[in-house]
């Protein structure tokens, strides 16, 4: 995370969750990121990244794991984001970036360091 | 190590019972067969404007009005 500020760049994160129960108030204050709660899905959607839990991990999440969705992302919400990770330009454009349903499948952050490096190097030059 | 190996060795390690990593392998073939397969490279993200963890309101082009974003989507603190 230190790297990719101190190469300019800024870190935005987003999540389904309500915007209350994410963090401790120090937390709130101190983290040099947006965490931001997308509350109604609309930018999940946007970013074609949107899916409802099937009924089969609900229970499973319900019954074996104690885990309640709704008390994260409210009432109804059994809506996730496909976990992604992208690296935007100044234009907006994604220079690099993945998606995976499978969730213990992450972007390597070598990659996003060299993407943030790539970009940075074309505005110098 | 890479983030991919140790996240595999910890997947690995959880020792999940049979049918549970059933359950969950079809829930990820369903996401994949959904077609929510993101954005692709070159293509434009599409602006928001979000609350963050201090209520305020933040938008994606302001961001990039002071450089490169990296833009993450995590499903949860849970």
């Amino acid at each position: 995370m230190e790297t990719i500020r101190s190469l300019g760049a800024d870190l935005v994160a987003i999540s389904p969750e309500r915007p209350d129960n994410t963090l401790t108030m120090a937390e709130k204050h101190t983290i040099p990121i947006d965490i931001l709660s997308d509350a109604t899905s609309e930018v999940m959607k946007k970013y074609r990244l949107w899916f409802a839990v099937p009924a089969e991990v609900k229970a499973l999440y319900l019954e074996k794991f104690g885990l309640n969705l709704e008390k994260y992302n409210g009432a109804g919400r059994w809506e996730l984001p496909v976990p992604a990770t992208y690296v935007l330009d100044r234009d907006g454009i994604v220079r690099a970036g993945e998606a995976d349903p499978d969730y213990t499948v992450r972007m390597e952050p070598s990659d996003i360091v060299a993407a943030i490096r790539n970009i940075s190097g074309n505005l110098s030059r | 190590m890479s983030l991919k190996k140790r996240l595999a060795e910890f997947d690995a390690s959880r020792k999940r019972p049979p049918e549970v990593v059933a359950i969950l392998r079809r829930g990820i073939d369903y996401v994949r067969e959904s077609g929510a397969a993101g954005l692709r490279i070159g293509e434009r993200a599409p602006d928001f404007t979000l609350p963050n963890q201090r209520g305020e309101t933040v938008r994606l082009s302001d961001h990039l009005s002071r450089g490169p974003v990296v833009l993450n989507f995590y499903r949860g603190v849970w």
